[in-house]
């Protein structure tokens, strides 16, 4: 086709939109000096060096991973039996339940977070870090359930009415037949929720207190006051495992997988 | 089930209640003033129209990029290279906002690529202020939400039956033909969803705003933090995030409106 130069060049430009700053900041973590600059002037590591021991970026990191963690595996224990209810049996109410479930995809984490503020923190029902895990846990969800639930669609009834038919507890054809056939979802599942909670800001930004503070806002209240090249090498850093954590899913999941 | 006991307790409830206390008072009942409010103060209203204006330019020009980025996708004949593509256009997605928007600062910063360009070239004498304008939070948006419009786009097409276009170009349609009868509106399902995600993600992003706007290009999301945190407007905080709540919401339904409208047809 004649045209397919310009469907070319118009895919550059996408590409660059999207991919071009991550270069940039890639070589501006280099920079000598204490401004951010491009092109740099020299080259250092001292940087990362840096950023990796300045406690305030460590503390933060542990509490997101752990956030993460912890937000991901309950999303997934919450999440598996209501894709399997809603996949497998109909009944009244499930449109409902569906909505419900996808909820906190549809409301702005902004406005979750500020709810969540109001009715835990403030009327101290929960610590800081307890309502922190239950917005991410929150979010995530509606993740969880869709991931897994596309792998239980794509798996045929007939094999569990098989087990169940050859004598097998429903419960434990769900543990032995079910649960090792969707083990992709799942994965990609759980891989879609740590990341999401990581670089979530809108919830944590408003659940965040003293000693509270997830990475992605200690990044952010670290900038307003430093204009130096060490948040450079964070992102760097994060750019660089987040490439290799999709390129990881790619090989082993298929990046159809993830969205 | 737990999880629905888990959603309706720790997220539905205090989303309700937050909302209730907005327009309830307790001695004076129902009340919409604080929402006439938010409309009548001249800040708040500026902010609302550039929101929702500046949230629209990025969707259209997301789509007048993203579509032929996304018919070139769709017409790599290698396997390989076009998985690489997808890689390419999820892995932005994955990636931290904050690392994304704050790669923005090294382009159009004081030293950024811009201005040492511009200074080299002598088009400018001086560094020019390129951050904390409109311009820098719609190339962050941009950045942000180009890859999920260009793969709603790409999975429309994937849809999109090969023959169907052989078959019009055979049968006569040219160039322009063959793109408004055949493919816009056989991919306008995945233009409506990819322009629904970009939307309404530009109209919630708090972190574009926030770094490369500051408090000279406020937007909603910026302006809400503002209330909350600063100046602990509580009322005021809760009034904006439910006009971004509604104003999400009014965009999800009508994008479903068109689909359930499409399928009809």
């Amino acid at each position: 086709m004649k045209h397919s130069r310009w469907l070319g060049v118009a895919l550059i430009v996408a590409l660059s939109i999207m991919l071009g700053p991550f270069l940039i900041i890639f070589f501006a973590s280099f920079e000598p000096t204490s401004t951010l600059r491009f092109p740099p002037t020299g080259f250092t590591l001292f940087w990362f060096r840096k950023v990796l021991s300045m406690s305030m970026f460590q503390k933060s990191l542990v509490l997101s991973l752990r956030i993460a963690l912890v937000a991901s595996l309950l999303s997934l224990l919450l999440g598996i039996p209501v894709a399997y209810a809603t996949s497998r049996y109909s009944f009244k109410g499930k449109r409902l339940i569906e909505l419900i479930v996808t909820s906190p995809a549809i409301v702005p984490g902004m406005v979750a977070g500020l709810a969540l503020l109001r009715f835990f923190v403030l009327m101290r029902v929960f610590s800081v870090e307890t309502t922190l895990l239950i917005g991410h846990t929150a979010i995530v969800l509606p993740y969880a359930v869709r991931s897994v639930l596309s792998s239980l669609t794509n798996l045929p009834v007939s094999i569990e009415e098989a087990a169940n038919s050859l004598g097998s507890h429903p419960v434990r054809t769900f543990f032995l037949i079910v649960l090792p056939n969707i083990k992709v979802g799942v994965i990609s599942a759980f891989i879609m929720c740590f990341i999401t909670s990581f670089n979530n800001v809108p919830i944590s930004l408003f659940l965040s207190g003293p000693g509270v503070n997830t990475l992605p806002i200690v990044m952010m209240t670290y900038m307003e006051y430093y204009y130096n090249p060490s948040i450079a090498a964070l992102s760097t850093l994060l750019i660089g495992l987040t490439l290799a954590i999709v390129l990881l899913a790619q090989k082993l999941l298929g990046v159809s997988k993830l969205v | 089930m737990p999880c629905l006991a888990f959603l309706i307790a720790f997220f539905m409830v205090p989303l309700f209640v937050t909302f209730f206390e907005s327009v309830y008072q307790t001695g004076k009942g129902w009340v919409v003033y604080r929402y006439l409010d938010f409309f009548r103060q001249k800040l708040s209203r500026t902010v609302y129209v550039r929101s929702v204006l500046m949230s629209l330019s990025v969707t259209i020009v997301a789509l007048l990029i993203g579509y032929p980025a996304a018919m070139a996708v769709i017409s790599v004949r290698s396997d390989s290279l076009k998985s690489l593509l997808m890689t390419l256009l999820v892995f932005p997605i994955m990636t931290n906002p904050v690392a994304r928007t704050f790669s923005w600062l090294a382009v159009l910063g004081r030293e950024g690529l811009i201005n040492n360009l511009l200074l080299s070239l002598r088009i400018i004498d001086s560094p020019v202020r390129l951050l904390y304008t409109r311009g820098a939070v719609f190339v962050g948006l941009l950045q942000l939400f180009l890859p999920l419009m260009v793969i709603s786009l790409v999975s429309a097409l994937e849809n999109l039956p090969k023959d169907v276009p052989l078959a019009a170009r055979s049968l006569g349609a040219n160039s322009f033909k063959l793109f408004t009868k055949i493919y816009l509106p056989l991919t306008s399902e995945g233009i409506v969803t990819g322009s629904t995600l970009v939307f309404t993600g530009c109209i919630t992003a708090y972190v574009t705003p926030a770094v490369l706007g500051g408090s000279r290009v406020l937007m909603l999301s910026t302006l809400l933090y503002q209330k909350a945190s600063v100046t602990l407007d509580w009322t005021m905080a809760t009034v904006i995030a439910v006009i971004m709540f509604l104003s999400t919401l009014a965009v999800n339904i009508l994008s479903r409106a068109f689909s359930t409208l499409g399928v009809r047809k």
